[in-house]
C-alpha cells in the first residue's frame, strides 16, 4: 500500500504544502483549513511537515459514536460528511493531534490522502512529502523506533 | 492632492459592488493612523485593483494623493506625520506561486527625502492576505512606542514600550512569547536601534533575514514611533478565478528557475555565486572602490567563496518563503571561530560584499556574523559597506582621526566595524554623524574625505556592486525616483524587444536598453512575488496574474503598467524637489577603476551624452526632468499634465 511520508530534514518551511492541501479540501487557499500542518522547531531554524498518518489504531474511528469514520479505497481513515454529528470526541481521541474541527460545517475533517494522489506531496518542492508504496501501514512506527535508537545512541 | 481632471484615477472606493473582486485580492486595505490610533478597513474597487495592482503600483499612488503638502506645491518630508508608510502586497501573495510571500515599502523615505520602493519577502504578504487585507497604509506620529497587531479582523495598536532597544530578531522573539505563537504562525516586521534612533538608512527587518532596506524607511517608521507589525496567519480563504491555470503558471516559472541558464545557479545557491562572478568582470566592490583585484584584501582565497563552499561553510538549513521551491534563503549556524554556534541568516551577495569585500574583511564565518548584526540593527548592509569602508579608507589616509572616532578602524576588523555598526545605530559620539548616511556625512567632512565618499547626489547609495564596471546600474540608480534601481536587470530581455548583449562600456548602448527595460520591475514589485522567482520569461509571470486575477493581463500591458507606476513616482519625487541636476554619481562613485577587469573604463566621461540619450527614449525633458506631456498622454496619465506642466500643457 501507499503512505505519505514526511522527511522533516527536507522540510524549509514555505508551507506550499498547506496551500495544495487546504485548495483540495475546500476549493479555496485557506491554509487554516490545511490538514497538513508545518511546525517550526528550535525556535525558527528548522520545520517539519505533519499529518494524519493513518495509524493502524484508528482512534478517531474507535471514538465516533456514529461510524462516521470509514477507511477509503486507498486506505485513509475518511470522514462521511452526512454522518458526523460534530461531536469532536475524533479531535480528542487522536493521539497525533491531526484531526480538525471546522466551526463553519460543524463537521470533524482529516486527511483522505486525497483519493490516492496527495496534493500536499505533488506540491513540496523539497520532496520533504513523499508517496510510496510500503510494506507496512505503520511506517511512524517504525520511525519512531528507529529514531530513538539513533537519538540514544549519540546521547551515550 | 486632488489630480486636475476627471480622469484622474478613482480614490480607493466601496462604490464598485457592481462588479466582483478579482481572484488573488483579499479585498481591504487596512488604514492606520498613529495620531488618531485608529485601525479601520477601507475596501478597494475591482477597478482600482485592476489599475494599480498592488506593491509599488498602489503604493506610489498613495504617495502622490496623500503626501503634498497642504498648498499642493511641495512634499512632505519624510518626518512629517503626513507622511505615508504603506506596507503592500499583491495579488499574487499567499497563492501558491513560488517566493509569494511578498511586501513592497513604500514611502518618503530618509535618504533622498523622497519615494522609495523597497521589497523583502518571508511571510509578510501571506499572513496579511489570510487576515483580510492588501495592503497597509500608515499615517500620523504617536507619542508612544506602539506595535501594530493584525489576527483576523482584531487589528490593534499596542504598547510596545518593553519592545524598545531590542533589536530586530529580539523583537519578533518577545512578540513570539507575548503571542504564544512561532515560526510562520506570527509575521514580524519591525525595526531595531537603528530605525529607533532615526539613522538615515534604517531598514525594516522581517521574518528573520528578510529585510526592505532602502531609503531609511525603518527611520520612518522610527519616527513614527511604530516599533513593529506583527500578523498572525489569519483564517479567511483566498480564491484564484483559475486555480488551475494558476499552478500551471506556478510550474512553469518553476521550471524556468530549475533550468534556464540565467537563472539555474540562482535556484541552487541564490545570490552566493555573485562573489566570485562579480569579481571576474570588476563589479565586486573591494574596499570601498578603492581596487579591483580580491589579492588586495588580506587573507583573502577566491576559491573558498565558491558558492558550494560557501554555504557548505556553514552547518545550513533552506529557510524559505512563502510557497519558494529555490534554494536561495537559509538560515546557518557558525561552525569556527570567535562566533562559533551564533545563529545567522546566511548572507545574500550584498551582504558578502557590504560587510566583507566592501570593508576589505575575507573570513566568511565574521562577515555573516556581522551581516546578521546589521540586519538585527536594522541598517541597510549596502549603504552600511559604504559607511564603513569609507572610515576605514578616512583613517587609513588620515581624513578621520582616531580622537574623532574614538578607536582605531583598518580595514577588514569585523570586531571594529561591528563596533562602529553600535555607534551608528545608537547615535553615539561620531556615530551620530555617521548616521546620517553617507552623502551628509561626507559633505559635513568635506574635502578630500568627501571625495572617497559613494553616494548618489540624491541622497542614496548604490548596491552593493562596483557600478563602475556596470554602466546600467549605475545609470539605473541615479536616474531612478525610488533611491534604488528603479529598470532592474535584464531578464530575457529579447522577449520585450532589446538586444540580447550591449557592449556594456558604450553608453549610448548602455542608456538605450536602460530606457528599453524599464516598466518590468515596477510591474513585479506590484505583485506581491520575489524579484527572484519572477527571473523568469514576463509572459509567465502574467500568465500567473491573469490566472489569479482572472484578468487577460498581457506583456506590453505590464510593460506600459510598469512605465507609468515609474512615471507616478517621478512627478512625487520631483514635488520632493528632485531634479535633473542631482542625477549624478559622486567623484568616487563615478570614478575610473585603477586596476582589474574594468581599469581604464571612465564612465563620467560619457554620463552626460548617456543621460542625453536616456532621457530621450524614456521621453522625459533633459532640462526639468519632467516626464513630457506626450509621454504621459501614452501611457494613460493626462491628468499629470496639469500639475506638472500647469496651463502649457
Amino acid at each position: 500500500m501507499s503512505v505519505l511520508k514526511l522527511h522533516p530534514e527536507k522540510c524549509t518551511g514555505c508551507l506550499r504544502c498547506e496551500l495544495a492541501c487546504s485548495y483540495m479540501q475546500t476549493g479555496e487557499y485557506q491554509p487554516a483549513k490545511s490538514v497538513i500542518r508545518v511546525s517550526p522547531f528550535e525556535g525558527h531554524t528548522s520545520y517539519a511537515p505533519y499529518t494524519c498518518p493513518q495509524c493502524a489504531e484508528g482512534w478517531c474511528m474507535t471514538a465516533c459514536p456514529v461510524g462516521a469514520i470509514t477507511i477509503n479505497a486507498v486506505g485513509a481513515k475518511d470522514v462521511l460528511d452526512d454522518k458526523c454529528v460534530g461531536c469532536k470526541l475524533c479531535t480528542i481521541a487522536c493521539p497525533y493531534g491531526t484531526m480538525f474541527y471546522d466551526p463553519a460545517t460543524r463537521k470533524a475533517f482529516k486527511c483522505n490522502l486525497c483519493g490516492g494522489a496527495p496534493a500536499c506531496a505533488e506540491a513540496c518542492p523539497t520532496a520533504a512529502i513523499t508517496y510510496e508504496d510500503v510494506a507496512t501501514a505503520d511506517w511512524l512506527g517504525d520511525f519512531a523506533v528507529e529514531r530513538t535508537a539513533r537519538v540514544l545512541a549519540e546521547a551515550r | 492632492m486632488t489630480p486636475a481632471t476627471s480622469t484622474a484615477p478613482a480614490k480607493p472606493t466601496t462604490k464598485s459592488a457592481a462588479t466582483a473582486r478579482p481572484g488573488g485580492y483579499a479585498g481591504n486595505l487596512l488604514r492606520v493612523d498613529l495620531t488618531r490610533r485608529t485601525c479601520r478597513a477601507e475596501p478597494w474597487s475591482p477597478e482600482t485593483m485592476r489599475e494599480l495592482i498592488g506593491g509599488v503600483g498602489l503604493g506610489a499612488m498613495i504617495l502622490y494623493r496623500e503626501t503634498a503638502t497642504r498648498d499642493g506645491k511641495g512634499n512632505v518630508s519624510w518626518d512629517h506625520p503626513d507622511n505615508r508608510l504603506v506596507l503592500a502586497t499583491g495579488p499574487l501573495a499567499g497563492l501558491p506561486v513560488w517566493g509569494t510571500g511578498g511586501l513592497t515599502v513604500c514611502t518618503i523615505g530618509a535618504g533622498t527625502n523622497g519615494p522609495t520602493s523597497t521589497q523583502a519577502n518571508g511571510f509578510f504578504g501571506t499572513n496579511l492576505k489570510y487576515c483580510g487585507y492588501d495592503a497597509i497604509i500608515v499615517q500620523g506620529q504617536s507619542k508612544d512606542w506602539l506595535y501594530l497587531y493584525i489576527n483576523d479582523d482584531v487589528v490593534e495598536l499596542r504598547d510596545a514600550r518593553s519592545l524598545v532597544g531590542l533589536d530586530t530578531w529580539e523583537t519578533q522573539g518577545a512578540l513570539y512569547k507575548e503571542t504564544g505563537l512561532a515560526g510562520h504562525q506570527l509575521s514580524v516586521y519591525s525595526i531595531g536601534p537603528a530605525g529607533e534612533n532615526l539613522v538615515r538608512f534604517a531598514a525594516i527587518q522581517g521574518d528573520y533575514g528578510h529585510v526592505a532596506s532602502k531609503n531609511g524607511c525603518g527611520a520612518v517608521m522610527g519616527k513614527k514611533r511604530l516599533k513593529a507589525v506583527a500578523i498572525v496567519k489569519g483564517t479567511k480563504s483566498l480564491r484564484a478565478a483559475d486555480p488551475r491555470g494558476v499552478v500551471q503558471a506556478a510550474d512553469e516559472i518553476a521550471h524556468d528557475l530549475r533550468t534556464d541558464a540565467s537563472a539555474r545557479s540562482l535556484y541552487e545557491y541564490g545570490t552566493l555565486p555573485g562573489v566570485v562572478n562579480l569579481s571576474k568582470m570588476g563589479a565586486l566592490p573591494i574596499k570601498n572602490y578603492t581596487t579591483n583585484l580580491t589579492s588586495n584584501v588580506a587573507g583573502a582565497d577566491l576559491s573558498v567563496w565558491e558558492a558550494p563552499k560557501l554555504r557548505e561553510n556553514f552547518d545550513h538549513r533552506g529557510h524559505q518563503c512563502n510557497a519558494c521551491g529555490m534554494h536561495h534563503c537559509h538560515m546557518s549556524v557558525i561552525r569556527h571561530g570567535d562566533q562559533k554556534g551564533k545563529i545567522v541568516d546566511e548572507p545574500e551577495y550584498e551582504g558578502w560584499s557590504g560587510c566583507g569585500w566592501a570593508i576589505g574583511a575575507a573570513d566568511r564565518d565574521s562577515v555573516a556574523w556581522l551581516n546578521t548584526e546589521c540586519d538585527r540593527a536594522c541598517v541597510d548592509v549596502n549603504e552600511w559597506g559604504w559607511l564603513c569602508g569609507w572610515v576605514m579608507e578616512c583613517q587609513e589616509k588620515g581624513y578621520i582621526t582616531r580622537e574623532q572616532l574614538g578607536f582605531e578602524l583598518k580595514w577588514g576588523d569585523v570586531k571594529g566595524a561591528h563596533r562602529l555598526l553600535q555607534m551608528v545605530s545608537r547615535r553615539e559620539g561620531f556615530g551620530n554623524v555617521l548616521a546620517e548616511g553617507v552623502k551628509r556625512a561626507a559633505e559635513k567632512l568635506g574635502g578630500p574625505a568627501k571625495e572617497c565618499a559613494i553616494y548618489i547626489e540624491k541622497g542614496a547609495t548604490p548596491r552593493g556592486h562596483d557600478h563602475r564596471s556596470r554602466w546600467e546600474e549605475m545609470l539605473d540608480t541615479c536616474t531612478s525616483s525610488t533611491a534604488t534601481m528603479e529598470t532592474g536587470n535584464p531578464v530575457h530581455p529579447t522577449e520585450i524587444g532589446q538586444p540580447a548583449r550591449i557592449n556594456p562600456f558604450d553608453g549610448e548602448q548602455v542608456a538605450k536598453y536602460v530606457a528599453g527595460l524599464r516598466g518590468r520591475r515596477s510591474f513585479e514589485d506590484s505583485l506581491g512575488i520575489c524579484i527572484f522567482t519572477s527571473r523568469t520569461r514576463l509572459e509567465h509571470v502574467c500568465r500567473a496574474l491573469s490566472a489569479a486575477t482572472g484578468w487577460a493581463f498581457t506583456v506590453d500591458e505590464a510593460l506600459r503598467f510598469g512605465k507609468r507606476t515609474a512615471v507616478i513616482n517621478r512627478a512625487t519625487a520631483l514635488r520632493c524637489g528632485h531634479t535633473g541636476a542631482m542625477e549624478y554619481p559622486s567623484t568616487r562613485y563615478g570614478s575610473t577603476p585603477v586596476d582589474g577587469p574594468a581599469k581604464g573604463q571612465a564612465i563620467r566621461a560619457q554620463w552626460e551624452k548617456m543621460l542625453d540619450t536616456w532621457y530621450s527614449e524614456v521621453g522625459f525633458d533633459r532640462k526639468t526632468g519632467k516626464p513630457l506631456p506626450k509621454t504621459l498622454k501614452d501611457l494613460g496619465l493626462d491628468w499629470l499634465s496639469k500639475s506638472l506642466w500647469g496651463n502649457k500643457a
